[in-house]
């Protein structure tokens, strides 16, 4: 039985081994989640243009795995490494690769010396362009509610930069600064945290915005406001990711008004670009390269 | 000869994965460097297998190893972030895994809990744990001393080749693993359990106190392989050993067809670890996709059990 499996290996393996080309392993434990799909298919595509043998391995959330499959890939002795994944997690693993010459580029891995680059979407920017959107929709002036979590790098950013341009708009007051319990996914603790504020600050009129670090105190947010039968006042609600839930909210055209697409698609072909540079010879300057991202407004929202 | 054709089934079925993958990968895969590769990715599950050979051996069952692994590395973590000495945490640590698994024993001896039960729950409350104490959040850089982290990266020269660390300590635990079960009255107790319960009651064996010893030896266990996980990762995250619950009762019951009576064996368990890391490790570099990877690891467990029962029953 063991051998009749074995057979169908071989046989598998026969059609899997294409004629010589580039080989590139992509090695990722979030296979599961849906941005990480995106990010593999862009890269895959753009791989496919110019005929390289790509491996995509998911470890299935296992991070160690991670550092195994690299070493193996080390040993298959492949052109390119692309990971998604903390780079901290996998030291070890960057370091066989950099040990055999292999160069590594990640896909909003998170930046490492070890990494030759990071492709991802620029947080900063993001935050910068949702914060003006809300400050412009309310004239400069008027009470923000804001979202954040410092704890979470990637997010403590946003948060910095929403807080320099409500800062520089003399009308605008940060009426609470917000960091919602998150072990729930975010939502329900967030409605729980504008319903409190909702009831301190009863007068229409006295919350302008809702100003979110990511789509899902966002949508907390709304779901208070909509229960509260303050859906009218217009206060303006904005969130990043634009995730699809966010989406369908903002098509609908209430409160919720804007977020942020990144263009998942776009980080895996950028990736495929980098690994080309490196694949020619190429010594990148810039460790982090980024992918513009879109304003989701009613406008586009259902694109 | 039903017998022999189904202890070396297995056996056979193993040589022909090494041959397969030696002639299909000439140049890798039968190299120094790709078998200790092999070896260093094998240890943590190696010592969690060896260890849940020991409650096996009695027909038992223990379902919380893969939290308890994760929660030993938050707690070594947790304690490496208050400053205090590498081996306090490790102590820590290791002290949590034992409690935890003669917890496990005295659910399932003491009170009488079915193992699959009693170790399903402390695997949620073990999980629960490590979400509790970590904040749900990985604990890393900074916080986790190089010293600890470098342990997985070191290892001992021998000429050219470097045998790494965990290698040596998945290779010492599986040592003492058979000594203990194969070499001991306390292992050949635990036999007895396995073969008969009543019977080894009867026959004046202190069945409750051998099994809560089990038990804590396999918390014991899958604490230091947590361990050993947090080290290769040089981090400590709530869920990070999850996946070695399935693999090791998998390796287990795959080392189970070779044995005579379908008893479980620490040897035997090592080589149902190498088959499942081997093929991990081929198929990779063999560029078969991850999930195909998956379902054929799951066939060839099915299959071996399966040809192990069918000629048992003639």
């Amino acid at each position: 039985m063991t051998r009749h499996l074995t057979l169908a290996v071989s046989a598998l393996a026969l059609c899997a081994s294409a004629a010589w080309a580039e080989t590139v392993a992509v090695i990722t434990p979030y296979l599961a989640q849906p941005g990480t799909q995106a990010y593999v298919e862009g890269f895959e595509a753009a791989a496919a243009e110019r005929g390289w043998d790509v491996n995509v391995i998911d470890t299935a959330g296992d991070v160690a795995a991670v550092i195994s499959r690299i070493e193996d890939a080390v040993v298959q002795n492949v052109d390119a490494i692309v990971i998604n994944v903390d780079p901290a997690q996998v030291g070890v693993g960057l370091m066989a690769a950099a040990d055999a010459g292999i160069p590594v580029v990640g896909m909003d891995a998170g930046s490492d010396p070890l990494v030759a680059a990071n492709v991802t979407s620029n947080g900063y920017g993001m935050a910068a362009e949702t914060a003006v959107y809300v400050a412009n929709r309310i004239n400069g002036e008027g009470a923000v509610v804001m979202f954040v979590f410092d704890a979470f790098p990637p997010v403590q950013i946003r948060g910095v930069v929403a807080d320099a341009i409500f800062g520089n708009f003399p009308d605008i007051e940060v009426l609470d600064r917000v960091t919602p319990d998150v072990s729930d996914g975010g939502i329900a603790d967030s409605r729980a945290k504008m319903e409190a504020i909702l009831a301190a600050n009863p007068e229409p009129g006295s919350i302008a915005a809702v100003w979110a670090a990511w789509d899902q105190p966002a949508l907390g947010a709304l779901q208070a406001i909509e229960d509260a039968g303050r859906a009218g006042e217009g206060i303006v609600i904005t969130g990043i990711d634009a995730n699809p839930q966010a989406r369908d909210a903002i098509a609908a055209g209430g409160n919720f008004e804007a977020s942020i697409a990144q263009d998942f698609n776009g980080i895996g072909s950028t990736a495929a670009d980098v690994v080309a540079r490196l694949l020619a010879g190429e010594e990148l300057r810039e460790s982090v390269i980024y992918v513009p991202t879109m304003l989701v407004t009613s406008a586009n929202a259902a694109e | 000869m039903t017998k022999t054709l189904r202890q070396s089934g297995t056996l056979l079925g193993f040589a022909a994965i090494i041959v397969f993958f030696a002639v299909q990968l000439p140049e890798t895969f039968l190299t120094a460097r790709n078998l200790i590769n092999i070896s260093q990715q094998l240890s943590m599950l190696a010592v969690v297998a060896a260890t849940m050979t020991i409650v096996m051996v009695m027909n038992d069952f223990d379902l919380s190893v893969g939290s308890m692994a994760s929660l030993a590395g938050i707690v070594a973590a947790t304690v490496f972030t208050m400053d205090y000495p590498i081996w306090t945490a490790l102590l820590a640590a290791l002290l949590v895994g034992a409690a935890g698994g003669l917890f496990n024993g005295f659910l399932v001896s003491v009170i009488g809990i079915l193992p699959f039960v009693a170790t399903l729950g402390t695997l949620t409350v073990f999980s629960g744990l490590a979400f509790l104490i970590s904040d749900g959040k990985t604990i890393f850089g900074r916080d986790i001393p190089a010293g600890f982290s470098g342990f997985a990266r070191g290892g001992i020269e021998l000429g050219d080749v470097r045998i790494p660390f965990l290698t040596v300590t998945a290779a010492l635990v599986i040592l003492v693993c058979w000594f203990v079960l194969e070499q001991t009255t306390f292992g050949r107790r635990l036999y007895a359990i396995g073969g008969n319960k009543e019977a080894a009651h009867l026959a004046g064996i202190k069945v409750k106190r051998l099994r809560l010893l089990a038990f804590g030896l396999t918390g014991l266990g899958a604490a230091g392989a947590g361990l050993m996980y947090a080290a290769r990762v040089a981090s400590a995250n709530p869920t990070q050993g999850s996946g070695l619950m399935l693999d090791a009762i998998a390796a287990v019951f795959l080392g189970m067809t070779m044995s005579r009576q379908g008893e479980p064996r620490v040897l035997f368990t090592l080589v149902g670890v190498l088959i499942l890391g081997i093929l991990d490790n081929g198929l990779t570099q063999m560029q078969v996709d991850s999930y195909i990877r998956e379902i054929l690891v799951g066939l060839i467990v099915i299959a071996a059990v399966a040809v192990a029962s069918f000629s048992k029953r003639r």
